[in-house]
């Protein structure tokens, strides 16, 4: 099973070692978790300022 | 009055509940509810799982009975909190404070994973930034550094405890 990693940047959950949406290198260390599925109508993602759907850290290290 | 209403309206504001799980299944449980979501179309536009607390998750949705109704069928979610949570009350969790933020240098800890795990530790240096702390083990015949996560330890014994300790048995 693949690690899952995490954006230093955009902190979106991938498998890859690159970030799909920024291309800079991802963390193998991170912690907490949000699902979003509708960014709009969210009132967590838009504390967190994030605009796509997707799985996301809290923290990245 | 039963709630008839399937088709849920995006136009009022969503609410956040609070889902009580089994310790440790957090993630697993938010992975359960957003695939079930999804087939028994229940809009929930977020579901989050805060390293600080164990046991609970927040999930954004409309319609309470009927998250309640699905949640039943997710394995590792116990029951649902009566009442929703205004989001500044959650806002804090969005930033997570740092695995090491509560510990000192000179702190007695336990490693709680890892090779270590069970054996009994000092601080000897905290890095904040990549949240890692230096320990020297008690058992080990000579002293050697070992750097650890801060999540990986557990504060058993703070310094000015074993300050205080050490005070009363000089007198």
């Amino acid at each position: 099973m693949k690690t899952v990693r995490a954006c230093k940047t955009c902190h979106v959950l991938t498998e890859s070692d690159i970030c799909p949406n920024c291309s800079l290198p991802t963390s193998k260390r991170w912690r907490g978790y949000v699902i979003i599925h509708d960014p709009d109508s969210s009132q967590i993602a838009q504390k967190m300022n994030i605009t796509k759907p997707g799985k996301y850290a809290l923290k990245v290290m | 009055m039963q709630n008839t209403h399937f088709e849920e309206t995006t136009d009022e504001k969503s609410k956040i509940f609070t889902i009580k799980t089994q310790v440790g299944k957090e993630q697993n449980t938010a992975d359960l509810i957003n695939s079930r979501s999804g087939k028994s179309k229940i809009k929930i536009p977020s579901i989050l799982v805060t390293p600080e607390l164990r046991g609970y998750i927040f999930l954004e949705s409309y319609d309470k009975e009927r998250v309640k109704e699905m949640i039943k069928t997710v394995s590792y979610a116990r029951n649902m909190l009566e009442g929703d949570i205004p989001i500044e009350q959650i806002e804090h969790f969005l930033i997570p404070a740092s695995a090491v933020a509560k510990i000192a240098e000179g702190d007695v800890v336990e490693m709680v994973a890892g090779p270590f795990r069970g054996e009994t530790a000092k601080v000897t240096h905290i890095d904040d930034t990549k949240e890692e702390i230096t320990v020297e083990l008690f058992e080990s015949v000579v002293p050697i550094p070992i750097t650890v996560r801060g999540e990986q330890v557990r504060v058993i014994k703070r310094k000015e405890e074993e300050e205080k300790k050490e005070e009363e048995m000089e007198k």
